[in-house]
Order: C-alpha cells, then structure tokens, then sequence
C-alpha cells in the first residue's frame, strides 16, 4: 500500500530513473550469474577430469612380469643346470662427443685426466689409446661389459660425454671352456656351435624363455679339457682333441678341440681356432680300428678260435708290404695281436673276413657318412667308394686308408662296447629311457668278448698308462703316421686312444687324440700314443669316473680268465 | 505431490548419492592397489635381473678353468681313489675281523624310534599272538589298594606302576 502510494506519487522522469536503475541492476546480476556458470562449469569440468583420471582411464601401461624376464636370447646350460651360455644385461662405456651440444670441448677435464680417472676404474684399460680418442673427438666404444658398480663410479665422474647405454651382451660364464660345442654370437646370429644350431630356438620368443639343457657335464668338460691341456704342452702337440660320450644314450658328455678360443671375444687369433677338431676334422685314426676289425670278424664268424696263431713275418699284398714297427715273434694269436697291435696280424685277420664284409661292416658303423651331431660343422670322413681290393680292406683294418673324424670313433667304439647297438651321438640332454633307436651292428657275444680283450689291452699291452686303478678302464691305442706330399709323414704322429670304463659294465667312451705330439721327457721321448695319449686317460677317468657315477673299486673286474692263459708270458 | 512422496524422492537420491560416492572410493583403491601389483612386479623385474648379474659373477669367477688353476697352485686336491669309497654295508663290514673263538658275544642293543612304535596294542600274548586286553595291563583300573606295593605284586599284574610316594611293605600299620 505505501509503495502504491509512491508510485502514485512521483513524476514521469522518476520513473524513467527508476527504471534505468533497474535495469542496471538486473544486468550486474546477470553478469554475476554468467561469472559463477563460467567458474561452475570450469568446477564441473575439473571435477569430471579427476573423475575420468580416477575411474576411466586404465593403469599405468601394464607389461607382464614374464614379458620383462623373457631373456633377448635363449640361455643355454649343461646338463646340471649349470649356465654356460646367457644374455646379460651389462653397461657399455660409449664416448659421444656431442652430449654437450654447446659447441664447446666435449669433456668439462682434460682428456689425460679423464683416461687417468676411467683406468682407476678399469685396470685393463689401455689409457695411451683412450687419450687419443677422447681427443680425437671421435664416438665409440671406451669399454664393453661394465659392471653396475663401475657404471656408478663412471658416472660419479661428472662427464657427460662419456655415456653408459645398456646392452644386452651374449655372456659365457665359463669363459673359453666348451667353446668348440657352443659356438659365439655375432651380430644377434649365432656361429659355429650349439648357438648355430640352436639359433632358431634361442630366438623364438615363445621358446626362448626356458633354458636349452646340453648334455655336456661342465665338470667332466672342464676336467676333460684341463687334462688334454695339460697332455697337449708336456708333449709340444700342435692340438689335441678329446671326447666323453655315454655309450647307451649317445650323449656326449664333454667334448674339447685344443687350441680353443675364447666365445666371449673372438678375435683374429681366436677365428683361427674356431675349427672343430672332433667333428670336423677327418684322420687316420690308426690302430684303434684294429678292435672293430677283430670285433667284425668274431661278429661275422671268421675269428672263433682266439687261440688261432697267425703269421707274424711281413705281409706281401698286391706290391705293398705291410710290416710292424718292431718284431714280434714268428706267430701271434688275437689277443697278442691287439695287445701287441700288430699289422700284419690285423691283415691276416681282414684277409679271412673278406673285404665286401669289412666294407660293410665300417659302413655300419658310420664310416661312410658325416657323422651324426646337432653341431653344424660335420666332417666327410675319406671313404674309399666301390668294391674295396684285398690291400684297401687290410689297411683299412688297421686304421689307413681310411679316414675319419674322432667323433665317429667314439660311436663305433660305443656301439663295439654296449652290447652291439650303434647309436647316433648328441649334444641334447636326453631323458632316462628316451635313447634314439639305434641299430644292432654286433651281436651281444661278440660286444661282451671285445670288452675282454679291450681289457686285456690296458692290462697287458699298449695301454697300460692309462689303466687308472679301481675303474676297469680297456682301450686300444693308436698312432698313426701323417699323409703328407709324397707318402706318409715319418715324424709327425697323430695318437690316439680310444678308451672305455668300467669294462665289466661300460658306461664311457673316451677319445683322446694329440696331433703332432713330440718326444719329450714326460714321454720319455716317445711319441706314440702309449706314452701320451695313454697316460691323459688314465689320468682323466679318476677325475670324471665319480662325477659321472662310476666309483672305483678294486675287487671288481671283468671276467678275463678264459684268455688269459694265451697270453700267459706278456704280463 | 504429497510430503511423503517428496520425502521418499529426497531419500531414494541420497541413497544413490551415498552408493554413487562409495563405488567411486572403492573403484579408486582397486586402482591403486593395481598400481601397487605392478610397482611390485617392476621391483621384483629389478631383483631377477640383479640376480641374474650376481649370479653370472659368481659362475664366472668360479668357472672351472679358474678352479683347476687355483688348485694346481694352491690346494692339490686329487681324485679319490677305490680305497676311499664304500659302496654298501658290505663293503663296510670288510674292514671288520672275525670274532676269535672263545670271545663273548658283543653287546647288541636294540632301538626303536617313536614313528615306527605302533600306537596300538601295546602288548601281544607270546601263547596265543593276539592282543593282550588293555583291562589287564593298567594298574589303575585294577581293584587294589592304592599306596599298597604288596596288594599290587600279589594281584599278579603284568605291569607295575608304582605310584609317586608309595610304602613299600606294610610296615607303617
């Protein structure tokens, strides 16, 4: 009523005030609303980010454990578990000159105090040539394989120049040991050995992350090799190779060609050595053939009487005289041959078994073939095609004419000892019970009579150093002249024995091999394999026998009581 | 619209509110418990790989080659020979020596460890093999006088508990 009464009461120009005022009112508080819905919707929008932030969008980028821990390259072990192969993640040293990116010196030191600095770190740095680098001004590599503590201790240096990129380097724990079976890395491919063979496995994302077992035993490689070492400089050989292969399986347990090189830095030098000596390399292995001759004959039925006394005066076949290195009686019977290794007893024995069933014979025990191993480097052994002649086959008896790798050896003798069955040898782990299939080269008989006379070697003839005490080691030695221009060699041997252990249950083949062993006073300068070859073995069984379950003792031996009395005056 | 109804619609958008904000706090710590897994698998990354490091160290530095350097020069272990190794008992009892004619016999003892006790029956009757009953065996469920060594040995029990305390002979009546 009083504000009727106001209206009433005032003038036109009043009203038109009022009215202005009005509106400017009704403006200030639009603006006012606009402002809050400006600041209500930023609210809104803040409000709708931290939502979305929170229960929208997904995790922190999710990378599976196993994707993580999934090695670059598969791991290789021996049969143990024990690592011999792996990636490893280490630190590089790199030097780039443009870290600094301020046209200034690449170092905030000098080049000599920085080399000073980093040979504190690493002793084996050669600080001269660093120094010229760092000068030079030139990226590259200072040092490779740094060490997390060491890459601390670069990077308390201050320079940014100096660089420590992670790489992932291919390591062996065991450094040059089993080189020759694993074989190196290079340029993320694998060379030479198992990495070779292996290489599509240990590179296959899906497979790579379970380690690859061989059935090298570290242990027994590592006594196997320090031993053939050893033999190697106490004759001045110019290499050696040896091999430890399970007779029933087929594993082969360690296997080392000497000189070997080093797989985590192959260099010039160590490019030399990559060959592989017992799978590669083909030789006249010699009188070690001369088991498996007699084995064929027994086998084939010709030999059935041990006590059968042959000829001992030199042999006249087809022009060729075939002699032995030193008299040995007018007449000899089989086991005299083998313990006295006699040529031309071996002759008369290839003449009754008839050369079609020698060639057949050596054909089934691989002879003719490259021998059978995942490693890609395979010799052909020399193998005389066609109808083999009288001469072809008795030389062939006694280890010439016919060459083949160490490695081909070891399976024969394998296949000589375990009861007749010849099996492909392997670098696989094999499962108890899960053998190749093999094929049956001798009768059981005729394997059970060759480890009596195996035996009966190491005990009564050539191969007596290697008779180490309590593990019924038997085995044939073997020294073979070298072919060389126009003939044969007459100094530089290559001895060889071809062992197994324990006779009265083999389990072991062993094959040590020296090429070109010198006389020398821990031979008592001879250079046969009875005085180098020989003595390594005996050496090396007590060392592996108990690592590879074969424990000594002396109350047990084979049963040789039905031969002895033929070779009754040797012993 | 009644009051009620208003009510009931105030309530019904409280309750949604109050759900709404408890899934949100919940969506909110399965989120970060999810960060945490995978804080926790990067750490445990870190730890394999570090592992791993320490591990090929240690391989490397006790490699064999570096072992049968260290023993030519400073240990000279040797392989064991036959004589250290013994295969079975039988082996063992070779070093033994025939007991001389005249000798006593030696003192055997015989032992028993709890797990091959059975837990049941405790006696068998040596006549007839067959379980002894329990009755017979506990001296406490026998009628004798407590306190009484006599009553007991007299009763003729297999077993004789004699209880903490107890006079022997019946000198004290």
């Amino acid at each position: 009523m009083n504000a009727y009464a106001i209206q009433v009461a005032v003038p036109a120009g009043r009203v038109q005030l009022v009215d202005v005022r009005r509106r400017a009112l009704l403006l200030a508080q639009l603006r006012m609303l606009l402002i809050g819905a400006v600041f209500l919707a930023l609210a809104c929008a803040a409000l709708l980010r931290i939502t979305w932030l929170g229960v929208v969008q997904p995790a922190p980028s999710h990378r599976s454990m196993a994707d993580a821990l999934l090695p670059p390259r598969g791991e290789i072990t021996d049969r143990n578990g024990v690592p011999l192969a792996r990636a490893f993640p280490a630190y590089a040293l790199w030097f780039n000159p443009r870290a600094m990116d301020d046209g200034g010196p690449p170092l905030v030191q000098s080049a000599a105090s920085v080399a000073a600095r980093l040979k504190a770190i690493f002793p084996d740095l050669d600080e001269y040539a660093v120094t010229r680098q760092l000068e030079a001004g030139k990226a590259g590599y200072l040092h490779r394989r740094v060490l997390p503590e060491d890459a601390n201790r670069v990077t308390a240096l201050g320079e940014l120049a100096l660089e420590l990129p992670r790489e992932t380097d291919r390591h062996y724990p065991q450094g040059s040991m089993a080189a020759h079976v694993l074989g190196y890395v290079e340029d993320g491919e694998g060379r030479v050995g198992m990495e070779a063979a292996l290489d599509d496995q240990l590179s296959d994302p899906a497979r790579r992350g379970a380690p690859v077992a061989l059935s090298i035993d570290a242990r027994v490689q590592g006594a196997l090799e320090d031993e053939l070492n050893r033999g190697m400089r106490s004759v001045s050989a110019a290499g050696a190779a040896g091999i430890v292969l399970d007779v029933d399986s087929g594993e082969v347990m360690a296997l080392a060609s000497l000189p070997e090189f080093d797989p985590n830095n192959v260099d010039a030098a160590g490019r030399d050595f990559v060959f592989n000596k017992v799978t590669n390399q083909v030789y006249e292995l010699g009188s070690t053939f001369k088991p498996l001759t007699v084995a064929a004959a027994i086998d084939a039925g010709t030999v059935t009487d041990l006590s059968r006394r042959y000829s001992a005066s030199p042999f006249h076949v087809a022009g060729f005289t075939i002699s032995d290195s030193h008299g040995l009686g007018a007449s000899l019977n089989v086991p005299e041959i083998l313990i006295h290794s006699s040529n031309i007893g071996t002759a008369h024995i290839v003449d009754g078994l008839g050369a079609a069933r020698m060639k057949r014979v050596m054909g089934d025990l691989g002879f003719n073939e490259r021998p059978y191993i995942e490693l890609p480097a395979r010799g052909f052994p020399i193998w005389a095609s066609g109808d083999w002649p009288r001469l072809r086959a008795m030389t062939v008896g006694y280890g010439h004419g016919i060459a083949v790798t160490p490695l081909h050896l070891a399976t024969a003798y394998a296949a000589m000892v375990n009861g007749g069955i010849w099996r492909p040898a392997t670098l696989q782990r094999v499962t108890p019970g899960q053998a190749n299939r093999g094929r049956r080269v001798f009768k059981a008989s005729t394997s059970a009579r060759m480890n009596q006379l195996l035996r009966m070697i190491a005990l009564y003839g050539t191969g007596r150093n290697a008779n180490a005490p309590g593990f019924r080691v038997g085995g044939k030695t073997g020294s073979a002249e070298k072919p060389g221009s126009g003939g044969y060699n007459k100094t530089s041997l290559v001895s060889t024995f071809a062992a197994a252990f324990p006779m009265d249950r083999p389990r072991y083949v062993i094959i040590v091999m020296f090429d070109e062993p010198k006389g020398t006073l821990a031979s008592s300068f001879q250079r046969t394999a009875a005085w180098n070859a020989a003595p390594t073995v005996g050496r090396l069984v007590p060392r592996i026998g108990p690592l590879l379950g074969v424990f000594p003792d002396d109350t047990r031996d084979i049963d040789i009581t039905d031969l002895k009395p033929l070779v009754g005056d040797s012993e | 619209m009644t009051p009620h109804s208003r009510i009931r619609r105030v309530g019904w958008i409280a309750t949604l509110a109050v759900c709404t904000a408890l899934y949100l706090l919940l969506h909110l710590k399965v989120n970060a418990v999810r960060s945490d897994v995978i804080n926790a698998e990067r750490e445990i990354v870190a730890l394999e790989q570090r592992k791993l490091l320490l591990e090929t160290e240690f391989e490397t530095r006790s490699n064999q080659l570096q072992l049968a350097a260290w023993n030519r020069v400073d240990f000279g272990y040797v392989a064991p020979n036959a004589a250290q190794f013994l295969e079975n008992e039988r082996t063992l009892a070779r070093f033994g020596t025939p007991r001389p004619a005249g000798a006593p016999a030696p003192i055997r003892v015989a032992g028993n460890s709890a797990e091959e006790t059975p837990a049941f029956p405790k006696l068998v009757s040596p006549l007839t093999g067959k379980p002894i009953d329990e009755a017979l065996i506990e001296p406490e469920a026998r009628p004798a006088r407590p306190g009484s060594l006599v009553a007991m040995t007299a009763s003729g029990g297999n077993a004789v508990r004699i209880p903490l305390g107890a006079v022997v002979g019946s000198a004290s009546r």
